[in-house]
């Protein structure tokens, strides 16, 4: 590990209670990842890939353990400083998109600027510089609907890269996509990752394409870090 | 997030479920409106009878009673009962207090000389028939100086008051005017009227018949014959009248006094009268302005007399119209509790449908007090333009049932009258009030959607 870490877990815990029956999601986690890197995640369906990520994301909070972002412990953070922190460092992108069925691609894109406090005009104008880094000059005004699911997951990276976020959390990104346009999916934030320096964390269950792109692979099984793979 | 993002973000969204936000602020519009209708009903019913009251300077009217007569029960106070009291202190208060004098042109004198008084003039009515053509009909006459039949106190609807105490001329309301069989009014003036008062006629008086005499038979009473022309016809007043006065007819004073008569008006009186002259039964006193009526009245009861102002008993007015109104705003306000749900209704309808909408704006940094905010932006839009509009349709619905109400009433001969009100504070409270119930209906909602966690909210698997 040459670089220094932008994002850090230790004994990250996550223990889910609903009624009686207790289901332990993430069992002491430990996470290190260097600013700049492209870190892939596996996992089986309900290793607990999805709240790793929710708690990198600032989304939800810890059982136990403690995450840092930067040097700031963010499980120790409220309520607000946790929007905040969601809202200009992190920026996060769905398997199912996500997007805001009224809201042209603009629109959603522009969202996390409106609750930064940007003006409409300055809105519009980041949104479709966004839309046209992701190649979606000519659909800006397209509702998600009239958009197909690649373009929509576009659409989705452009949402996640508006606020000029400092890493980038990617919950399987390519699973509601076919195989051709994961890889441009995947490709796309490769770039990113490699042009801008941006730090990428990626959910993803297929193995070529981290295999291809990640720096490291993080195997979860059952809620635990089993296996991390250095491959660059 | 900028004012201006808060009130677009909360348009479009209820633009887009326009039938359902049509409908919500519909029953806004219905609950204020109703409010609005009923509010403007008590306040312009308030408003009538005050203005009325002030037009027609009924504030500057105290009422003077001798000592024994009190018909209706007049409460004010009496000199005899402060005797009363005083004697169980203090039996010397009892030399004080002597029987005050009847009331006469001697007492009327000294009360016309108080400061503040304008005029006074004894309430003089008589019992008499009045005959025109073929009708005939029983009726207090009343004596009105031609002065007051000339003031405000005396609305009429056709033709000019008296001008002068000695004419042969009489004003007549206009329901008397119809029960003598004139319906016309504009040919009932100076049209000619027989009154024929009644006089005593001790030929055939026989003491032993008393009992029989109180019941009103074998009375020593004969018939007097006078002339008089119709000059004015009176309007019935939309309000009870509560007015100094108290009759169908009104002849001049000097007129009057040269006409045979028995000035009684009860039984009692008539009796009295035969013993004794103990002065007018009631006099009427005019002060120059409402200021005075507290300060004449001490002065009027010092003197012994029980007195009664109308100002007074507006104060009870006033406490009766408070509880119409608290009764009105009541029924509107169940309309509004209705339309309040509604809110409640819709927006907790939005949260359910903008669960993911929810999770997606958090997770993209929207925090709790932003969510909160789009949900009571989005309440007071509705109550908003439902206090608006329920405003306009209150205003439009009062309107219409005023002129329905005026059309009716105008039949039998009452005037116009707006029936409703619609001052300033109530236009600008019916909106806040809308705006303020929407909120507060759209706590609830609003606070649940800031708490959808935004992890489930998220979660499609
Ligand atoms: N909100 C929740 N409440 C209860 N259990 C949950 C909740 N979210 C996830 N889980 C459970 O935690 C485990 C891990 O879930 P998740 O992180 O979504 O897995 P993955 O994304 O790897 O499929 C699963 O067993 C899931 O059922
Ligand atoms: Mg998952």
């Amino acid at each position: 590990m040459t670089k220094a870490p932008i994002i850090q877990a230790q004994k990250l815990t996550k223990v889910y209670s609903s009624g009686k029956i207790e289901v332990t999601a993430l069992k002491d986690v430990d996470l290190a990842v260097g600013k700049g890197t492209f870190i892939g995640v596996a996992g089986s369906s309900g290793s607990g890939k999805s709240t790793l990520m929710n708690l990198l994301g600032g989304l939800d909070s810890p059982t136990s353990g403690s995450i840092e972002f930067e040097g700031e412990l963010i499980s120790r953070k409220d309520k607000n400083e946790l929007a905040r922190y969601r809202r200009h460092d992190v920026g996060m992108i769905f398997q199912s998109f996500n997007l805001i069925p009224f809201f042209s691609a603009v629109e959603n894109v522009s969202l996390p600027l409106l609750f930064a406090g940007v003006s409409k005009k300055e809105r519009r104008e980041q949104a479709s510089v966004f839309l046209d880094r992701v190649g979606l000059s000519s659909r800006k005004e397209h509702r998600p609907s009239e958009l197909s699911g690649g373009e929509q997951q576009r659409v989705a990276i452009a949402r996640a890269l508006v606020n000029s976020p400092k890493i980038i959390l990617a919950d399987e990104p390519t699973g509601n996509l076919d195989s051709q346009t994961s890889s441009e999916i995947v490709g796309l934030l490769a770039t990113i990752n490699r042009e801008q320096g941006l730090t990428v964390i990626m959910v993803s269950h297929e193995e070529a394409l981290l295999k291809e792109h990640c720096d490291e692979i993080i195997r979860l099984f059952d809620g635990e870090v089993k296996v991390k793979e250095q491959l660059k | 997030m900028k004012l201006i993002d808060y009130v677009d973000l909360s348009f479009s969204n209820l633009w887009k479920r326009k039938l359902r936000t049509f409908l919500t602020i519909f029953g806004v519009i219905i609950g204020i409106g109703a409010l609005v209708a009923m509010v403007s009903f008590g306040k312009g019913m308030q408003k009538n009878v005050s203005d009325q009251f002030e037009n027609l300077e009924l504030f500057n009217y105290i009422t003077v009673f001798s000592e024994s007569f009190n018909p209706l029960g007049f409460g004010g106070r009496s000199p005899r009962g402060q005797r009363q009291r005083g004697r169980s202190r203090d039996s010397q208060e009892e030399v004080k207090g002597s029987e005050p004098k009847p009331l006469d042109d001697e007492v009327i004198a000294a009360l016309r000389s108080i400061k503040g008084v304008e005029s006074v003039f004894p309430d003089i009515r008589f019992p008499a028939e009045v005959r025109a053509n073929e009708e005939q009909v029983f009726s207090l006459i009343q004596v009105l100086p031609a002065e007051f039949a000339q003031s405000t106190l005396m609305s009429l609807r056709a033709g000019k008051a008296y001008v002068s105490d000695e004419e042969d001329s009489l004003i007549i309301s206009d329901s008397l005017l119809r029960r003598i069989g004139l319906k016309d009014l504009d040919t009932a003036i100076g049209q000619k009227v027989r009154i024929s008062t009644l006089i005593l006629d001790f030929s055939n008086f026989n003491p032993m018949n008393l009992a029989s005499m109180i019941q009103g038979e074998n009375l020593p009473i004969a018939k007097e014959d006078y002339e008089f022309t119709i000059v004015g016809i009176t309007g019935r007043m939309g309000f009870g009248s509560p007015t100094p006065l108290r009759s169908d007819v009104f002849i001049p004073r000097g007129t009057s006094e040269r006409m045979k008569k028995l000035p009684f008006t009860n039984m009692w009186d008539f009796f009295r009268r035969t013993e004794q002259n103990l002065g007018y039964s009631v006099v009427n006193i005019k002060v120059e302005s409402p200021a005075f009526v507290n300060a004449v009245k001490t002065k009027v009861q010092e003197m012994g007399y029980r007195t009664f102002a109308l100002i007074d008993q507006f104060e009870e007015i006033r406490t009766g119209f408070l509880f119409m109104d608290m009764i009105l705003a009541a029924v509107g306000m169940i309309a509004i509790v209705v339309a309040s749900l509604g809110i409640m209704n819709t927006m907790v309808m939005s949260i359910l449908e903008r669960y993911s909408e929810i999770g997606i704006m958090k997770a993209v940094g929207a925090g709790d007090g932003d969510i909160k905010k789009i949900f009571f932006f989005e309440s007071s839009v509705i109550g908003f333009f439902g206090g608006v509009f329920g405003l306009a349709l209150g205003w439009v619905v009062s309107g219409l049932i005023n002129r329905i109400i005026n059309y009716f009433l105008a039949k039998q001969g009452v005037p116009f009258i707006d029936y409703f009100n619609f001052p300033w504070w109530l236009c600008l409270g019916a909106v806040l009030f809308a705006v303020v119930v929407s909120l507060v209906s759209g706590i609830y909602p609003a606070v649940r959607a800031a708490r959808v966690d935004p992890v489930v909210a998220l979660r499609h698997d």
